[in-house]
């Protein structure tokens, strides 16, 4: 068994916030505002929804092969070779989607604190921080996410909290002034971040008690949706819908002008710290997903070996990234496709079915 | 297997060489026992041989063989010198006895000891003399008898020096192991709290005791530390600090994860939570474990002062910790990065300071470090009375001249200030981690500003996030979260809410006390009755 370390319930949803919620709090509300404006909170709903299907997908497959990954039971549900076939393709998109985590992660710092310093820098130091942490194994991670977590979202809510005499509910004025296509359209970026719960699937066989699996994707993609339907109406409720959408990093503004009796003011250094630390975390979910697939996709006993090999391939892959505006293309246009039809639905979809239709696995779970 | 085997045969040949003897058994003959004994205790001028003659039976003659200075000479006078060749004839009314029963004879009605003990090992008879008990050998018997009747020559019981406190007991662990299981059995006078002792160093043959409370103690702790102390073979034990090494569950780290104090009460409150306590012979501090970082923020006064007073100063400590890891580094990264931090008036007033500096704020801070780095050794290392002149120099002198020269801010002056005292709250030995650490965080922060800040920080607590001590996560009940333990994180709940004993550490017998303590007014109080 490459994992020795069990968590608990709360440090797996924890983690599962962790998971989707740090690069979301900060992409997400520009892309679902740009498109339906002040009716983003309906998309985000609708995102949820979309959300809680692929929690379902999940946490069928993870009662119906207990204390398996999504690495063993693929190769349990489609033989070894289709098994191998899908553990290389998620590997990729653990990789691919690690690596774009990497570019988000240093672009806030990058362009709010330190300009001059290059990208490269961010990834060396983002990659090598939460290497050390998966190098220490499941328990380790967790263990920071629960420690860091609270902390930060308690602080980041803080901040929100300062900006409430700036907040107009008429910004939010006329409801359903878009139409439901554009909120469709708005919900598709965030219910792809939202489905990254699928990576649940990598998690839930270290639960201490499998059977609260259910409760733990359920609970966090709901934490996450309320978090994220939080940061984007409280940009809403300060700028409205027209600057929302026309800042790269609207939340970051908000936090920007938070102004408290010429004292507390300028708070955005402290901001984007925290979320340092939450981005380390997200950073190191993808990579210890990656890290843990490869090494049973190899059939190896032990995957510390391969955390210092797959860094380097990370920060290969971050370097390929263009720049963050076409990063911005990429989280509107194909990474909801992409990732939504093939990763989080399409191929757990897939599973599930055919799991059913040959009898495989323990049944009553899916 | 077999290489395992092999290391104890040899380890076995280095034990004879360090003994300096072959063991064996006593012979019958007193005169072959004696030759045997001070060809081993050749040139060995405190150990003391003495022999006279038992009058009652026939003459028999007997030995006394003691360590001078370690032995209580007056016991070993009065008590069985005096008694066997005096007292114990008179007694007995000139009654005879043949030499075969001479020991029997010695044993039940001749010696006024409180506690002896048998052996016919060369060995046992050499560590017992070399341990302050006095032997008595007998002619014509291969059996010596142990008196134990070690000198009660000890450092008084005195003021804790290292861990004082305003309200709570004073007392301090001495340096010998008889006193300070003595002051723990004084506080837990229950037969669970269970001393065991063994000898480790393979010269020194120090004593070393394990204590803890069966009942209370997790089971697989006493096991575990008991293997640990069991693996370690060298040849000397000096101090606690030599065994700390031998048994921490992760070596390469900066933080402690075996808790050392000086306070007798601290370790039956540590006891009574359910960890484990080992006393070294000659080292007046005493190894608590399992050991978690929280406890370098409490006091043991913390349980004795009033619960909200307390919550309130471990935020102050928590503060503290905070400010003496990140300080210097956050005001390097504030200072040469991020002046948006700071208000605008005290920009500018920092900037009015430092326009005469000739440094970078870096090789400020670290001049300022590294000089009160030196005057807390030299506090350290000199003679008390000329502590309090070294502390005047360097606050006035160095400060206040290094300001006027316009070597250093003013600012940086303080930020480095209070970060040192920000250290002295917390536990000594968690001082010493955060100061090595803090260098750190300030060269991450001066390369890359507040994100090298974090991200060294970031490493910090995962860094805390692998540790265990003897299995349990260091940062416990922190994280992994244990609700019901944050009772005494930060906030200190009142003694009658205090029900549980931490969940990860005490597992079998978690009930602290009764519930529903919680006092009243005459009227009310009968409600929490059962």
């Amino acid at each position: 068994m490459a994992e020795r370390g069990r968590i608990s319930p709360t440090q797996a949803t924890l983690l599962m916030v962790s998971t989707v919620l740090p690069t979301a709090i900060l992409f997400v509300p520009p892309v679902v505002v740009r498109r339906a404006r002040q009716d983003a909170w309906m998309s985000l709903a609708l995102a949820v929804i979309v959300g809680l299907l692929v929690a379902r997908l999940v946490i069928g497959l993870s009662l119906r092969f207990p204390r398996k990954t999504l690495f063993q039971y693929s190769e349990e549900i489609l033989g070894r070779a289709g098994g191998k076939a899908v553990g290389l393709l998620y590997i990729w998109w653990f990789l691919h989607t690690g690596a774009l985590v990497i570019t988000d992660f240093a672009a806030l710092p990058c362009i709010a604190l330190m300009p001059e310093t290059p990208f490269i820098v961010f990834f060396i130091l983002g990659i090598a921080v939460s290497g050390y942490a998966v190098r220490g194994g499941l328990e380790v991670l967790s263990r920071y996410n629960e420690l860091v977590t609270p902390v930060s979202l308690g602080s980041i809510a803080l901040i929100f909290a300062l900006l409430t005499k700036e907040m107009r509910i008429e910004r939010l004025l006329p409801v359903f002034d878009t139409g439901a296509i554009s909120i469709l359209k708005g919900s598709a970026t965030p219910a792809g971040w939202l489905g990254e719960i699928v990576l649940l699937s990598m998690v839930a066989p270290y639960l201490s008690n499998e059977a609260e699996v259910a409760r733990v994707a359920y609970v966090s993609v709901l934490a996450v949706g309320a978090c994220v339907t939080a940061a984007t109406v409280g940009t809403l409720l300060v700028f409205g819908p027209d600057l929302t959408g026309a800042w790269v990093f609207p939340v970051f503004s908000a936090v920007r002008s938070v102004v408290i009796a010429n004292f507390l003011e300028r708070l955005e250094s402290v901001a984007v710290s925290v979320w340092v630390f939450l981005g380390l975390a997200k950073i190191g979910v993808f990579y210890y997903a990656a890290v843990l697939g490869s090494a049973q996709w190899l059939g190896l006993k032990d995957y510390r070996c391969l955390v210092a090999p797959t860094g380097v391939i990370l920060l290969g892959m971050a370097l390929l990234c263009p720049s963050t505006a076409e990063l911005f293309e990429f989280a509107q246009g194909a990474f909801p496709v992409y990732a939504l039809t093939v990763f989080e639905v399409g191929i757990p979809l897939l599973l599930s079915c055919v799991a059913r239709i040959r009898g495989k696995g323990a049944t009553g779970g899916a | 297997m077999g290489r395992r085997l092999g290391r104890r045969t040899k380890g076995q040949e280095d034990d004879a060489v360090a003994r300096g003897f072959a063991d064996g058994p006593l012979s019958r003959d007193l005169d072959a026992n004696l030759r045997e004994l001070k060809a081993i205790f050749d040139r060995c001028s405190d150990v003391v041989f003495r022999e006279f003659v038992f009058a009652q039976c026939n003459g028999t003659r007997l030995a006394l063989v003691y360590t001078d200075g370690l032995a209580d000479k007056a016991q070993v006078s009065d008590q069985i010198m005096r008694a066997l060749a005096l007292e114990v004839p008179v007694a007995a009314g000139g009654r005879r006895i043949g030499k075969g029963r001479a020991l029997e004879f010695i044993k039940k009605r001749g010696l006024c000891m409180h506690q002896i003990a048998e052996t016919d090992r060369l060995q046992e008879v050499v560590r017992a003399v070399l341990s302050g008990d006095t032997v008595l050998l007998v002619d014509g018997h291969a059996t010596a008898i142990v008196n134990v009747a070690r000198s009660p020559e000890t450092r008084r019981v005195a003021d804790s020096e290292v861990e004082p406190t305003v309200r709570g007991p004073r007392e301090a662990f001495v340096e010998t192991l008889r006193v300070n299981t003595s002051l723990i059995r004084r506080k837990i006078k229950s037969p669970s709290l269970k001393i065991e002792t063994l000898r480790l160093g393979r010269v020194t043959g120090t004593e070393v005791a394990v204590v803890y409370i069966e009942g209370i103690a997790n089971d697989k702790l006493v096991p575990e530390v008991k293997d640990r102390l069991g693996r370690i073979q060298v040849d000397g034990i000096l101090e606690t600090g030599y065994i700390e090494e031998l048994i921490e569950d992760n070596p390469w780290t900066f933080f402690p994860t075996v808790n050392i104090t000086e306070k007798p009460d601290r370790v039956a409150a540590m006891l009574l939570e359910g960890r484990a306590a080992v006393i070294v012979d000659g080292s007046p501090f005493v190894m608590t474990m399992p050991n978690l970082l929280v406890e370098y923020v409490h006091s043991t006064e913390d349980y004795y002062e009033r619960f909200l007073f307390v919550s309130a100063v471990r935020v102050v400590r928590f503060l503290s910790l905070v400010a003496s890891l990140t300080l210097p580094a956050a005001y390097i990264a504030a200072v040469s990065f991020h002046h948006e931090l700071l208000p605008t008036t005290l920009l500018l007033s920092i900037a009015a300071q430092r326009e005469a500096v000739p440094y970078p704020v870096l090789v400020e801070v670290l001049i300022m470090e590294v000089l009160f780095e030196i005057l807390r050794e030299a506090g350290l290392r000199l003679p008390r009375p000329l502590g309090q002149a070294i502390s005047i120099v360097g606050a006035l002198v160095i400060g206040e001249a290094a300001i006027r020269a316009g070597l250093v801010a003013a600012s940086t002056v303080i930020v480095v200030a209070v970060t040192g005292i920000g250290s002295f709250v917390l536990g000594y030995r968690l001082s010493i981690a955060f100061r090595l650490l803090r260098f750190i965080l300030t060269l991450l922060s001066a390369a890359l500003g507040l994100f090298g800040l974090v991200a060294g920080m970031a490493v910090v607590i995962i860094h805390l996030c692998t540790l265990r001590s003897f299995g349990v996560p260091y940062l416990s009940p922190i994280v992994p979260t244990t609700v019901v333990d944050l009772k005494d994180v930060v906030f200190r709940a009142p003694w009658w809410a205090m029900f549980t004993r931490p969940r990860l550490i005490a597992r079998r017998d978690r009930t602290r006390q009764a519930p529903d303590l919680e006092p009243g007014p005459p009227g009310a109080r009968s409600r929490g009755r059962r």
